[in-house]
């Protein structure tokens, strides 16, 4: 219970300094161990600064700052990135007024960010679990498109967002009420329709006469320039084999996601550089697309070359991400391919900054405990743009009101 | 509900005929209430010797380089220096042994992988009390899921019905082998279980057919109107065999498969295992099963525990929790990271650890241990010792099984997993498992990691 006041009262003197100091307040985390997730690996008794929101030195000559950290045993990360779950957009899963991630249509232009709540507790709770990102994206709709995902940090804050449109979010493979050749004929006709348009109004001389394309054509056309990731649900080999051809044909910046019959063809993917999202505790054969589903499997993707993530899809329990990291290293990965999965490459694949402990990255870090992926570990400071942020939840609340000694009904102690 | 019938015999008295001690006896009606029995045997059993070990046996102790020794499927020694030359003997050194690990709420074969439209055989949402449906009768043994809980260390696990109904119908403890029968797996003499469910599941199902229950107090009524009857239904029973075994020659009650199990819960012979989330609805069911004289047995998922730990520990009721679910229903709203250690911390508790889930089954450890370490860090002194118990003797007496199961005492069934190091690690499989004695699973030998039908020959 005191490691917990002093946390909160290191908060206090944060939130007096913040109103009008906190850019100005220079950091340094000392004599810690870094996982950088870079080249540079593991770095011991080593001091970063943190300076207006960026990773400004990691060990200077000399430490000149307003305050330090001590980080000796301690483990520093960049902050962990969820994805493709639904943070903010749903509070209580079956409350249908908490629920925003769904638009009863779907469709590629639907853009959920409008409707994320930086207020919901689902933020502090995964913030607590050292998650400072998240790509967060819309599901369900009624053809292939459930819209675009966009990604947030996890402040808390009304600017909470971060960007929008960061992927388009598509899903393929076994359908319940119509072939699975339909989504990937749906898919080739849309790219097909828009390339036609774009040769035609290429071939066109007066320039003046084009029509400004509509928000689906923009988003088509991004797709085809690869300057979009198109984020692809597909679990059985075929779908994923069907999906690369079509990525060669039209020049897409492909990305598969649940994709538990990968290792039958990660050479092909391999060789088509596309990353492959997964959920990796993900194991048994939810249906015949993933029969080959194995605990296993992000580390044989790793082995072969692909760049992997893995994401956490239930909102409320993204905390678990580490944990989902430390049982992937334990059937196979390789603890930095593991840290990679849930920082750079994620922050790569979706266009968000960092990802990494260097120099001249934002100051999206944790420190942890001991090692960020053992249980027995838990996040002590995290800091997102160089902002120290508070990690209490409302669960703490909850505990500490019923397992208080004070001799008061519960109700009164807030 | 059926009403069924009163005894002739007793409107027989009443006209001052018959059921003298002067009419013969007609044979006594008796009810088979084990008409599904357990075939299972252990096959396989060899005597062996684990040396060298950390052990956590289960009952909160932990011995350092200990040694356990299976002779004949049973727990013959726990201790140090134990030696038996005709013994198998596998070295502990750096590894941990604990008791099988026990879930007491799991849907595997009723609600199976793939979990495709023909294999949705867990929720029987024709009618809000289903008291006379069997979830055994819906297993399907090639869940590939018992293969995977099984290489998490799983040796005992409760089948539930789900949670839809106000009560669901029965429970069924197996062991977990592999077995073309759920009689194979069975396991032998373990009480039975009956499901009920508190809260949103059966007010949703029901009141959105406008049928009842729509509200919490319909379903409070509709457990009540069930229980009612089923003590009517008992009383008849009860006084069949009274004038029977006084000679007399009553009519037998009209047989009734849904009374059958309340009146098996009344008996106290059925162990009651209630999905219930909230502190003021647990409150209500200790309440009703003092209304109509049954134990309130063990309170599954009990997001809310930790606000009545008190209550739920005077009862001697368990409360079987998950370390963090959270958030899906209003009722899984209020969850804390440290439900289990508060439910824990009154004396004459039973806090127990569960999954409800095919993924989480197969890390009961790693569920065991998020609760350790957080509530280590917010006060608690919890060891690893006494946190095996949660997923072990805890668990078992959930489920009525502790004096067969759940620690590694001199005389209990062989049901042990080794561990390739500590078991509260993130990185911790369990290298070895054992049911009575026999080896069911070494991560290390193909050999003993089996397959379901379902997967065998796919590509």
């Amino acid at each position: 219970m005191n490691s917990l006041k002093t946390i909160k009262k290191s908060l206090l003197t944060i939130a007096v300094l913040g109103a009008f100091n906190v850019a100005a307040e220079t950091v340094a985390i000392t004599n810690t161990t870094i996982y950088t997730g870079t080249d540079q690996g593991v770095m011991t008794d080593a001091n970063v600064v943190i300076d207006g929101g960026k990773i400004v030195a990691i060990n200077p000559a000399s430490l000149e700052v307003d305050r330090t950290v001590d980080g000796s045993g301690r483990v520093l990360t960049a902050g962990f990135i969820a994805s493709l779950n639904q943070l903010g957009l749903v509070e209580v899963g079956a409350v249908s007024t908490s629920r925003d991630a769904r638009a009863k249509k779907g469709g590629i232009t639907f853009d959920a960010s409008l409707a994320f709540n930086p207020e919901s507790t689902l933020v502090p709770f995964a913030r607590k679990g050292g998650i400072t990102h998240s790509v967060v994206s819309p599901r369900g709709g009624d053809g292939i498109f459930s819209g675009t995902s966009f990604n947030v940090d996890l402040s808390g804050d009304f600017d909470s967002v971060v960007s929008t449109e960061s992927a388009v979010i598509a899903g393929f493979g076994a359908a319940s009420k119509d072939s699975r050749a339909s989504s990937l004929q749906s898919l080739k006709d849309k790219l097909k329709g828009q390339k036609d348009k774009l040769d035609k109004a290429a071939k066109k001389d007066d320039d003046k006469k084009a029509k400004e394309p509509s928000a689906e054509e923009k988003l088509l056309t991004a797709l085809l320039n690869g300057e979009k990731p198109l984020i692809a649900s597909a679990s059985r080999a075929t779908d994923i084999l069907n999906l690369l051809a079509i990525k060669k044909e039209f020049g897409l910046n492909l990305v598969l996601a649940w994709s538990y019959d990968a290792v039958k063809v990660k050479t092909q993917i391999a060789d088509a550089g596309v990353p492959v999202i997964l959920n990796g505790m993900h194991n048994l054969p939810g249906n015949f697309d993933s029969l080959s589903a194995s605990l296993e499997t992000a580390g044989e993707l790793e082995k072969a070359g692909i760049k992997v993530i893995l994401a956490n899809t239930d909102s409320h329990l993204i905390y678990n991400l580490r944990l989902d990291a430390g049982n992937a290293v334990s059937y196979g990965m390789s603890a930095q391919g593991a840290l990679q999965a849930v920082t750079s490459n994620v922050a790569e694949v979706f266009g968000i900054e960092g990802g990494v402990v260097a120099k001249g990255q934002p100051a999206n870090l944790v420190l942890w405990s001991g090692d960020p992926f053992e249980i027995s570990s838990s996040a002590l400071n995290v800091w997102i743009d160089g902002e120290e942020q508070d990690l209490t939840t409302r669960q703490d609340k909850l505990r500490d009101r019923y397992t208080s000694k004070e001799d008061k009904r519960r109700g009164y102690i807030k | 509900m059926r009403k069924f019938a009163f005894s002739a015999c007793f409107i027989a008295v009443a006209a001052v005929t018959g059921c003298t001690n002067n009419e013969p006896q007609d044979p006594k009606v008796t009810i088979d209430k084990n008409p599904y029995p357990s075939t299972y045997q252990a096959a396989g059993q060899v005597t062996t010797l684990i040396k060298g070990a950390t052990v956590l046996t289960g009952t909160g102790e932990r011995l350092e380089n200990a040694d356990v020794l299976l002779v004949d499927g049973k727990v013959s020694a726990v201790g140090q220096g134990i030696e038996d030359g005709s013994a198998v003997v596998i070295d502990g050194s750096g590894k941990w042994v604990t008791p099988g690990i026990i879930d007491v709420h799991s849907h595997l074969g009723a609600y199976p992988s793939p979990s495709v439209e023909s294999h949705q055989d867990g929720n029987e949402m024709t009618n809000p009390v289903t008291a006379e449906v069997w979830v055994e009768h819906s297993i399907w043994p090639q869940d590939p899921g018992f293969e995977a809980a099984r290489a998490g260390g799983i040796t005992t696990l409760q089948i539930l019905p789900g949670s839809g109904n106000l009560i669901g119908g029965r429970g069924v403890t197996l062991k977990n082998i592999t077995s073309p029968t759920m009689q194979g797996m069975k396991f032998p003499e373990a009480p039975y279980g009956l499901k009920m469910a508190c809260g949103e599941n059966p007010k949703r199902v029901y009141g959105s057919r406008t049928d009842a229950p729509m509200t919490r107090m319909g379903n409070m009524a509709g457990y009540r109107m069930a229980f009612a009857e089923a003590a009517e239904y008992k009383r008849a029973w009860d006084k069949y065999e009274r004038d029977y075994d006084a000679g007399l020659n009553p009519e037998a009650p009209e047989r009734n498969i849904q009374l059958d199990t309340l009146k098996g819960v009344l008996d106290g012979e059925i162990k009651i295992h209630n999905h219930c989330y909230k502190a003021e609805e647990m409150a209500m069911m200790v309440d009703l099963s003092k209304e109509f004289g049954y134990h309130a047995g063990t309170f599954h998922h009990a997001i809310e525990a930790y606000k009545i730990g008190d209550l739920l520990a005077d009862n001697k009721v368990c409360a079987a929790m998950w370390p963090d679910w959270w958030g899906f229903k209003m009722e899984a709203y209020d969850m804390i990271l440290e439900n289990v250690a508060v439910v824990d911390s009154f004396k004459n508790s039973c806090a127990v650890v569960h999954s409800d889930s095919d993924t989480t089954i197969q890390r009961l450890n790693q569920e065991a241990a998020k609760v350790m370490y957080r509530a280590n860090e917010n006060g608690f002194d919890i060891d690893e010792a006494h946190a095996i118990t949660w997923i072990t003797l805890n668990a078992a007496k959930s489920l009525g099984v502790d004096d067969k199961v759940g620690s590694l005492e001199a005389g209990k069934q062989g049901d042990v997993v080794v561990w390739n190091q500590n078991p509260f690690s993130v990185y911790a499989k369990a290298e070895q498992v054992f049911i009575d004695g026999a080896k069911v699973f070494d991560l290390n030998d193909d050999s003993y990691q089996a397959k379901s039908d379902f997967l065998l020959g796919q590509k």
